[in-house]
């Protein structure tokens, strides 16, 4: 007697939680699967043909969704990608990339650059304006270069500016910067840096300001609502300086999961989104209904994917280890498997096609036999027969680190296959993002990573390549150190012909391939949903991508859907 | 033990377990494929002849992984069990024999381990640790003894007093005999229901820690991370998801059938036929 009722005691305990488990582990495919049918329920909206032309006209909202929820809208502080997709549609920059990636100016009208290379003179536009209708002077920008140099300022942008050693508003619209020697990004970081209204900020502290929630800027759009959590309601700024956005309100919902994403998109609750490999070459095809009103643009991105070695770690500071690895990982696998075939292989740090990528390299063959070949003069042979080569008695293993991101992963299971097969044993280890970069990347805990690398339009890579830019937190956190590298990096700054810039960085490209501290593994492209009540967007994409012209892209008032309330 | 499979229940639990032990036992032999092969040629087919549960992103044969991943699976229930148990029994034991302060600590530390929730606690843990599925196993055996401690202490209290354990002290038995031959194996049959019973929610524990990331890391298989890997993939390849899913729905049944046969055939109230 008394022992059963303790034995219930205990069993339900125990199946307590099991039960919880269970929800967890099996009826998520589930409650997934029937969020999924609910979709079919607005199939009712797709009997609207969207093939129908009508003019440009000012009208509707798109709404498009995001990952992550940016920290504030200066884009300087924030530092993050979310925060600038926004931050750009509400501030200008003095330069802009047109959509040739040519520079243009934004709220200059022109520049001139001294003689001496070392100064440039910005001439602002005439009457501009803020969105709280203060005049946008060069006082403004004298104010925003002191607010990212200034060293109370929290941002990682403060180094390219503190190049100048001397900046003046000599008038309202004359912007002049002074460098100590010719710095040839130099336009490139101006085109990058968000100017901000002094009138409003020059009280506060930037770091903190509840500007950061409640911005005004200059550009085509102004923050009409933030809903934490869940939406940034932009609405069109009268005093745009570029002049009048054709769609009315752009709406940014805040969707952390991309099936979910997708699942909107899907319900036509959303009108853009970016797709990931799955859905744009197995899901979109399989969904003719999908097909009928959403249009799918592909463009190569400007960033890609490597297998980087502590080169402060043995045996990775030899370069034929470097090589062998190179040989025996099968790129055009990754590509195809991870990527479905979206994706280009890379043999620069260059996106492929454009004037800095070196076009007479080629990525490492795949060739496993030179691998081995490469390991046998570098000492490691298969001395005891297990399988797994070895140099002094050590056999050779290593660990793959890298970040939870599913094509990262799938990436490392496919060269730990083929590593495998030559008889180097590595191991997989996936982290969160925050503890990767905290705990591995910034001390240099790691063997090996599979990383990406984003790029600015500018080659210059000092940041990631000179020796000197080692420290913890810093971007060479591979411990990469060339002396003929490092003074083709040098040299690439204070270069500003167009030509012999691009010898000097097609030089650099070259050395770095043969030197493979980082093997490449592919150039993703860009897959991005778009409804086809939007219109206007170029199709191809420019060099520029879809984006550049986003101001000129419109939503016939037939097809604008009806305001959610709540928004 | 006729008595014992004339519970239907029982018996479906127990040809559950046992056929997934025997498939889980001799996989490398029927396995068609090697399940870490990738094939990217044949990413994502569903189920077919040559493939019987499909294939996988990566064109892995998803019945090789689910029969590899049964291994993982019934190896982490039983050794992580084994942990729980061992220690369950010992300081069970230890609380219920010696009684006083010795009982008041022990208990206390139950207490306080019960009041944290068991899987964050797993989660907390396995953050500072590189997941490996021996990691797993301890982890979760390490967090999961409290239910037998409890039940060991009840046991050793209510069978403490009784008349034969009385004869055997009076008769000069020591500590570690009493303890041993009179007690211990007295309270066994709740341990071992308990066990079967802890098995099933170990085996869902690596599941869940599979499916976060957190367990078994790839390329190794466990039905916890082939569910993960289709999640991505739920629109269009059901058999990612319903093969694993129905595999862990259907061992942890066979767990719970079973202990639960054995608690109501040991059960003294029923056995009075």
């Amino acid at each position: 007697m008394l022992i059963k009722a303790r034995i219930r005691m205990m069993y339900r305990y125990i199946n307590l939680g099991s039960i919880k488990l269970a929800f967890i582990a099996l009826l998520t495919p589930l409650i997934i699967a029937a969020c999924g049918d609910s979709s079919s329920s607005n199939q009712t909206n797709n009997k609207i043909d969207y093939t129908k032309n009508y003019p440009a006209s000012n009208s509707g909202t798109l709404i498009d969704a995001m990952t992550g929820e940016p920290s504030g809208l200066i884009a300087m502080i924030a530092g993050e990608s979310a925060a600038s997709a926004i931050a750009s549609n509400i501030f200008n920059s003095l330069l802009k990339y047109d959509k040739n990636l040519e520079l243009t100016g934004e709220l200059v009208e022109s520049w001139d650059v001294s003689n001496d290379q070392k100064t440039i003179t910005f001439h602002l536009k005439p009457n501009l304006k803020w969105a709280d209708n203060q005049p946008l002077t060069s006082n403004d920008v004298l104010f925003t270069w002191q607010k990212v140099t200034d060293e109370k300022t929290r941002t990682p942008y403060g180094s390219d500016f503190k190049l100048v050693t001397k900046a003046e508003a000599p008038d309202a619209n004359t912007f002049r910067v002074t460098y100590a020697a010719p710095y040839a990004p130099a336009l490139d970081t101006w085109a990058g840096l968000h100017i901000l209204p002094k009138h409003l900020l020059k009280d506060q502290d930037i770091n903190t300001t509840a500007f950061a929630r409640n911005p005004v800027g200059s550009h085509y759009y102004k923050l009409e609502k933030w809903k934490n959590g869940q939406f940034l309601k932009l609405t069109r700024n009268e005093n745009a300086s570029q002049g009048q956005a054709k769609i009315n309100k752009l709406l940014s919902r805040i969707i952390p999961d991309k099936a979910a994403q997708f699942l909107e998109l899907s319900a036509d609750n959303i009108d853009s989104m970016g797709l990931n490999p799955i859905q744009y070459a197995r899901i979109f095809p399989a969904r003719p209904d999908l097909n009928k009103n959403i249009a799918l643009y592909k463009e190569l991105g400007n960033s890609y994917t490597y297998l980087g070695f502590n080169l402060k770690r043995k045996p990775f500071d030899d370069v034929r280890v470097r090589q062998a690895i190179n040989y025996a990982i099968n790129k055009q696998e990754i590509i195809d498997g991870v990527l479905l075939g979206l994706g280009e292989p890379v043999a620069s740090p260059y996106k492929p096609g454009t004037r800095w990528s070196n076009p007479e390299l080629k990525p490492y063959p795949y060739d496993p036999n030179k691998a081995k070949a490469l390991l046998k003069t570098a000492g490691y042979e298969d001395h005891d027969g297990d399988g797994v080569l070895d140099k002094d008695g050590k056999p050779f293993t290593f660990e793959i680190l890298t970040n939870q991101n599913k094509e990262r992963e799938m990436t490392g299971v496919l060269i730990q296959r083929r590593l495998n097969e030559i008889g180097i044993k590595a191991n997989i280890r996936v982290l969160e993002w925050a503890s990767f970069l905290g705990r591995f990347i910034k001390p240099k805990e790691f063997d090996v990573v599979v990383l990406g690398w984003s790029l600015s339009l500018d080659p210059d890579q000092y940041s990631i390549w000179h020796s000197s830019q080692q420290a913890p937190g810093q971007f060479n956190f591979i411990s990469y150190s060339n002396p003929r590298v490092d003074k083709l990096l040098e040299e690439g700054r204070l270069e500003l012909n167009p030509d012999k810039r691009m010898k000097i960085y097609h030089e650099f490209s070259k050395i770095l391939l043969e030197d493979s501290p980082i093997v490449y593994l592919s150039a993703g492209y860009g897959l991005t949903a778009i409804h086809k009540r939007v219109r206007g967007i170029s199709n191809p994409a420019p060099p520029a991508g879809i984006g550049h012209n986003t101001y000129e892209w419109y939503i016939p008032s037939a097809y604008a859907r009806n305001e959610m309330s709540d928004h | 033990m006729r008595k014992l499979f004339s519970n239907p229940l029982v018996l479906i639990g127990f040809i559950i377990i046992a056929s997934i032990l025997l498939l889980a036992i001799i996989a490398p032999l029927i396995a068609p494929y090697d399940p870490d092969a990738i094939d990217v040629k044949a990413i994502l087919l569903s189920p077919n002849s040559q493939h019987l549960m499909g294939t996988d992103g990566l064109g892995r044969d998803v019945f090789s992984r689910m029969l590899y991943g049964a291994r993982i699976s019934l190896m982490v229930g039983f050794v992580a069990v084994g942990i729980a148990t061992a220690i369950g029994i010992v300081l069970g034991a230890i609380a219920g024999f010696y009684r006083g302060w010795v009982d008041t600590l022990i208990m206390r530390i139950v207490d306080v381990m019960l009041s944290i929730p068991t899987f964050f606690l797993i989660l907390a843990v396995i953050a500072f640790l590189t997941p490996s599925i021996w990691n797993i196993m301890i982890v979760i055996g390490l967090t999961s003894w409290m239910g037998v401690t409890r039940l060991v202490r009840a046991e050793f209290l209510s069978l403490r007093n009784r008349e034969f354990v009385l004869a055997a002290q009076a008769l000069g038995a020591k500590d570690g005999r009493l303890i041993f031959t009179h007690l211990l194996p007295n309270s066994l049959t709740p341990i071992i229901v308990s066990s079967i019973l802890g098995i099933a929610s170990a085996v869902l524990v690596e599941s869940g820690l599979s499916f976060l990331g957190l367990g078994v890391q790839a390329p190794q298989a466990s039905w916890g991370n082939i569910l993960t890997d289709g999640k991505e993939y739920i629109q269009f390849a059901w058999w990612l998801s319903l093969f694993p899913g129905l595999a862990i729905l259907i061992t942890v049944l066979g767990y719970n059938l079973l202990g639960d046969g054995l608690r109501e055939a040991y059960n003294p109230r029923s056995s009075q036929h």
